[in-house]
């Protein structure tokens, strides 16, 4: 076994928490993003009795950039009893947001620059706005700067005929048509590829249908990711804290709503493509939700965690991401898990377990077919295949297409969820990857030190 | 030493004077009678001098002037040096007024009562927007009226609305709010004030140097009708909400009222000024107003104490605290803490319990903000303040903990055995009880010495008393850390010794136990309430108080009393019978004597309650001076015990400071015992004498130590 000796500047993870996870539109929707982030992070500084006067900086990933929150993670901070003299700084690498919360906080520790980081992510996806477009942006802008009543009752007529356009529009186009006055949907933009125009869903018909990936394949896969999710239901609620809904208090959310006890084949073959109506695969059942939730962590140089008593669960061994192509965005894992796996002297044999977002089934079960082929390990350069992706270690409590895909929350809830199973199951290393929106692919692999 | 210096600064080639105050060896600015004496003869020098024009300001960092010396006050006896100190005063600032150059206030910090009419007698003034600059009349909460010509130039100022508003309430404005209503004419940062008074003093003195007398323009013509020909409404709605408000105990809101309708629109100022006068005298002589100012003593003296003898101790600080219970106490008190700022943690065994909690401050705050005292970034910020957990994760990080948990001593002693294992050996566990053994609960926690008691009142968010309960073995440290928490709290702590009841409950369970034998007897409940709210002043009834204190809640506590007391406790047997119907337990269960709405509010008296108890309807035999003086008197009785003999409390200070800020005793008596040496021991002894045997009650009999003081003529306030 490639384990390497322990040393002061070895960068750990003392415990993490997250929300409950809602499916967008549900529970969540009215708890702003920087709510989340708060009661993830209160919870983590309580249960790990952390003084938060020595907390050297905050890192919050987020992709949706609440225009009352722009820095989210200084209010997140802030509103979670973090000094005011410490830190935050919030960073965006779409879907891979918060596993570079926990890599750039890897650095700063491994550097020896910082000894104390919370990382972590936040996303309100039901939160995202509904953006006025140009053509009625000017008008506004024109009645702003009007002098005379003239010519405010000129923009005013101009308004008020656009906004008559906008409901012909409505009324009459496709719902994520783009047209000139209709209100632009920021998220479908954000799951829109801004450099070849593709939907990601799109992107997952372009790998389902290289790799020769079925729908009933999918669809198994989905329902099984389901099925595993529901009965790993136990397990999976150490990595969370209840939360108590606002503005009443009246219930108090203790579990995800994504996992579904009563999902069934019939169900899910039920569904039609989303995206390609007509020879596609992807349904909304195999892929993932669009989710609301934040989950945070604690990391530490190891010699920090032990001056202060504290006996970590994971050692972080080394991170990679690369690019690829846009329209192939899902296979990203397959790009960068090579790279982390060299940085850590680590081999995919070696891997006891894999957290590998589930964007869509037909993403995973490709990536899991490039993991295995020596063709596609020669294209990246590698004498042979990355190394096999075994099932049996594969999402063994489900993921995303199950809990859902809060997308700037992710990369911290696989991180949570690979290292407490991985102390529970007692095995050494793991591997944490995800496929990024813009064709990166991210990947974390980390030590049991439970 | 001087208390004002006289300096000059030349602007614009013209030469200002400035006049500094600066109190010698003192923290505030007064205007004693010797400051007032050295104002004078300024004004007189400066009247002829070549000075184009004259600032006043202080060199006191967060202080302008506080006001008259309250101390003065209290020793004027007669009418007639009332009336000369008023008049002296009035006449200096009508110098003031009256200077041929323009004036003007440079204001950063306090400006209250005659610091407040000072700057009113000024031409121009300036205002800091820190946030010690508080400016304002709050003569009436003394018991008397500004009386330095506030409520003639005030209403001139501002107008009679806002004029009302300050004076007749009291409170101090903020800069902003003194600007809005135009009480100054500039607010600026504390740094800018100097630079910007000489740019305004530049352009007044360019102007020609004119002097000023601002006159409030009423802004649309409903304005215009009700500061004038309307005013009568204005007065009319203003004095039918003082009456609401002080139920006619307080004379001094009134009074002032009258001089500003008597004043209002007056162009002559001697007489205007004159019946200021007249008014002020008439209610400084008063007993309410000596009771008030004696009152206001008892609220400064708390702020420097630390709650130890030792002064070299000092409490810990206190960032985080922990609360267990998520109950009514427990919900009240994280309330409370989180909106001053203190990080709070719930734990209660359920989610739902931890909701609760939530909730009660949520709903606190939302209605600060929809009133707006707090904006909704105030909001967000002291709702994330609390936090919850159904385990002790977190209590590492937790400087005190308060327990508010069933009132069970095995229960007490075990959670607080585990709380304590869960904190850090340095970290202070108190128990909100407000009935059991604070001593004995200490002998659950392995380190008594950072163990207290720590008795909030209910609703905590309203009552600002807090019991700080002292067992043998609680640390100076550990008092010193709970009296500071308390005070951040922004609660009136009082150390109490411990005792059954401590203080405040000891002596109210024989006041609400005696109106339970007055209804047997035969008192109608709202008659007695009544006369208890509007005759003696007390904020409610006894009957009501026992509702809101819960009936079970209150027998449960008497019958501790009846076992530690057993000589002279007397259970009423209708609260025995009230105990067997399960839905009347007072506020709480909608039911007591009252009936309560869904919101906890008081409807009307159940009457049913009369035959339910086997009583036959009210046919009120006894007199309302007896029910009154029966309920009283055995508070005072009982305090002679707590006091003289038990020593709970070291002064009669402490006794009505508590009982004012825990049980709403009315203000304007000065408290229980200054009530108490106002009827003398001697009416008291001889009067529980009388009734005692009339009434065949045991309990009644006055005290050893009541005694003793009736025989010896001994007043409580020596």
């Amino acid at each position: 076994m490639s384990s390497s000796a322990k040393t002061a500047r070895d960068v750990v993870i003392v415990d993490g928490v997250r929300t409950p996870f809602a499916k967008a539109g549900t529970k969540l929707k009215s708890v702003h993003a920087a709510q989340l982030g708060q009661v993830a992070l209160r919870e983590l500084i309580a249960r790990t009795n952390l003084n938060v006067e020595l907390v050297d900086e905050v890192i919050v990933g987020n992709t949706g950039s609440p225009s009352d929150a722009v820095n989210i993670s200084r209010v997140v901070a802030l509103n979670s009893g973090i000094p005011i003299k410490t830190s935050a700084v919030t960073v965006h690498r779409n879907c891979a947001s918060a596993l570079e919360s926990i890599s750039s906080g890897f650095e700063r520790i491994k550097s020896g620059t910082m000894d104390i980081i919370v990382a972590g992510g936040t996303e309100n996806m039901s939160q995202m706005p509904l953006i006025m477009p140009v053509a009625i942006t000017s008008i506004i802008e024109r009645l702003g700067s009007a002098k005379t009543s003239g010519a405010k009752i000129s923009a005013l007529w101009a308004w008020l005929m656009a906004d008559l356009k906008q409901i012909k529009e409505m009324a009459t186009t496709a719902p994520l048509a783009k047209t000139k006055y209709k209100p632009i949907i920021a998220l479908a933009d954000g799951l829109t590829d801004p450099f070849v125009g593709m939907n990601m869903g799109m992107t997952a018909e372009v790998i389902a249908k290289e790799f020769g990936i079925t729908r009933r394949e999918q669809d198994e896969y989905a329902l099984k990711s389901h099925q595993k999710a529901i009965a790993a239901k136990a397990k999976i609620k150490e990595e969370m804290t209840p939360l108590y809904l606002p503005p009443d208090f009246n219930e108090t959310l203790t579990d995800d709503i994504g996992p579904r006890d009563n999902q069934t084949m019939e169900a899910l073959q039920k569904l039609k493509p989303f995206f390609d109506k007509v020879t596609g695969s992807i349904t909304a059942g195999n892929s993932c939700p669009i989710t609301d939730g934040a989950a945070m962590m604690l990391l530490m140089s190891r010699e920090k965690a032990e001056s202060l008593g504290y006996k970590p669960i994971a050692r972080i061994r080394g991170y990679g991401y690369a690019g690829l192509e846009p329209e192939r965005m899902g296979m990203g894992p397959a790009y960068s898990t090579p790279i982390a796996l060299k940085r850590a002297g680590l081999t995919m044999k070696e891997m006891g377990r894999v957290e590998l977002n589930e964007a869509f089934a037909a993403q995973v079960l490709a990536n899991q077919k490039a993991f295995d082929s020596d063709d596609f390990g020669k294209k990246l350069g590698l004498p042979g295949k990355i190394g096999e992706l075994r099932t049996e270690i594969l999402n063994v409590n489900g993921g995303a297409i199950a809990y859902g895909h809060p997308v700037g929350a992710t990369g911290t809830r696989l991180v949570l969820t690979l290292m407490k199973e991985m102390k529970r199951s007692q095995t050494q290393f793991g591997l944490a990857t995800l496929c990024i929106g813009g064709g990166q692919g991210g990947s974390l692999i980390i030590e049991n030190e439970g | 030493m001087s208390a004002i210096q006289l300096t000059s600064k030349t602007i614009n080639g013209q030469s200002v004077a400035y006049l500094t105050f600066d109190l010698p060896n003192e923290k505030v600015n007064k205007l004693s009678t010797p400051v007032m004496l050295e104002l004078r003869t300024h004004l007189e020098n400066l009247k002829s001098s070549n000075h184009k024009m004259i600032v006043f300001q202080s060199a006191k960092p967060k202080i302008f002037i506080a006001g008259a010396d309250i101390e003065e006050i209290k020793n004027l006896k007669t009418k007639e040096d009332v009336q000369n100190a008023v008049k002296n005063g009035q006449s200096i600032f009508n110098l003031i007024e009256d200077m041929p150059m323009p004036t003007m206030a440079l204001i950063n910090g306090a400006c209250a009562g005659g610091g407040c009419e000072l700057i009113l007698a000024c031409d121009y003034r300036i205002a800091t927007e820190d946030s010690s600059t508080r400016i304002g009349l709050p003569e009436t909460q003394l018991g008397i009226l500004p009386g330095f010509g506030g409520c003639v130039r005030l209403p001139r100022v501002v107008g009679l609305q806002a004029a009302l508003d300050v004076i007749l309430a009291g409170k101090l404005l903020n800069a902003k709010k003194a600007h809005k209503i135009g009480l100054v004419d500039n607010v600026v940062h504390p740094n800018l004030l100097e630079n910007f008074a000489v740019d305004q003093i530049g352009k007044i003195l360019a102007d020609g140097a004119q002097k000023r007398r601002k006159k409030f323009q009423p802004r649309g013509p409903v304005g215009k009708l009700l500061e004038g020909v309307l005013s009568g409404v204005v007065f009319k709605k203003a004095k039918d909400g003082v009456l609401k408000a002080t139920k006619g105990h307080y004379p001094a809101p009134l009074a002032a009222l009258e001089v500003i309708r008597k004043t209002h629109g007056s162009v002559d100022r001697e007489r205007s000024l004159k019946i200021e006068r007249d008014h002020f005298v008439d209610c400084a002589v008063t007993d309410v107003s000596k009771n008030l100012i004696h009152v206001f003593y008892l609220t400064e003296m708390v702020k420097k104490q630390t709650g130890v003898a030792n002064q070299s101790v000092k409490g810990k600080p206190v960032k985080h605290i922990g609360v267990l219970g998520a109950g009514t106490m427990g919900g009240g008190i994280a309330y409370v803490a989180a909106d001053k700022g203190i990080d709070v943690r719930v734990k209660d065994i359920s989610l739902d319990a931890n909701a609760k909690a939530l909730k009660h401050a949520r709903d606190l705050w939302n209605k600060l903000t929809k009133k707006r005292v707090i904006d909704s970034y105030q909001f967000t910020q002291k709702m994330s303040l609390v936090s919850t957990t159904v385990d002790f994760s977190g209590f590492k990080n937790i400087d005190v903990t308060i327990e508010a948990i069933v009132e069970d001593m095995n229960i007490k002693k075990k959670v607080i055995a585990q709380t304590a294992a869960e904190m850090r050996p340095d970290a202070i566990v108190v128990t909100n009880t407000s009935s059991l053994s604070v001593t004995e609960m200490s002998a659950g926690h392995p380190k008594p010495e950072n163990f207290a008691g720590m008795h909030f009142f209910s609703p905590v968010h309203k009552m600002p008393l807090v019991e700080v309960i002292r067992s043998p073995k609680s640390s100076d440290e550990t008092i010193a850390t709970v009296f500071e928490l308390a005070k951040k709290m922004g609660k009136m702590p009082v150390v109490v010794k411990d005792g059954p009841g401590f203080l405040v409950n000891r002596l109210l369970l024989p006041y609400m136990a005696e109106a339970a034998f007055l209804l047997s007897e035969g008192m109608d409940i709202e008659k007695v309430d009544k006369s208890f709210v509007y005759e003696f002043g007390m904020p409610m009834g006894p009957f009501e108080l026992m509702d809101s204190v819960g009936l079970d809640v209150c027998l449960k506590v008497l019958k501790i009393f009846k076992a530690a007391f057993p000589d002279r406790v007397e259970i009423p047997s209708l609260m025995e019978k009230l105990e067997t119907n399960k839905s009347r337990l007072g506020q709480k269960s909608g039911l007591g004597f009252y009936k309560y709405d869904e919101g906890g509010r008081k409807t009307e008296v159940d009457g049913a309650i009369y035959s339910e108890l086997g009583l036959a309807a009210p046919t009120n035999p006894l007199s309302l001076q007896e029910c009154t003086e029966r309920c009283v008197f055995a508070m005072v009785n009982e305090c002679a015990l707590a006091l003289d003999a038990d020593r709970i409390v070291e002064t009669p200070h402490e006794v009505d400071l508590a009982m004012i800020m825990g049980t709403g005793f009315p203000p304007f008596r000065g408290g229980l015992l200054k009530y108490a040496d106002s009827v003398g021991a001697k009416y008291i002894a001889d009067q529980l004498t009388k009734y005692s045997a009339e009434r065949n009650a045991n309990r009644l009999r006055p005290s050893v130590k009541l005694a003793e003081r009736a025989t010896s003529n001994l007043k409580f306030y020596n």
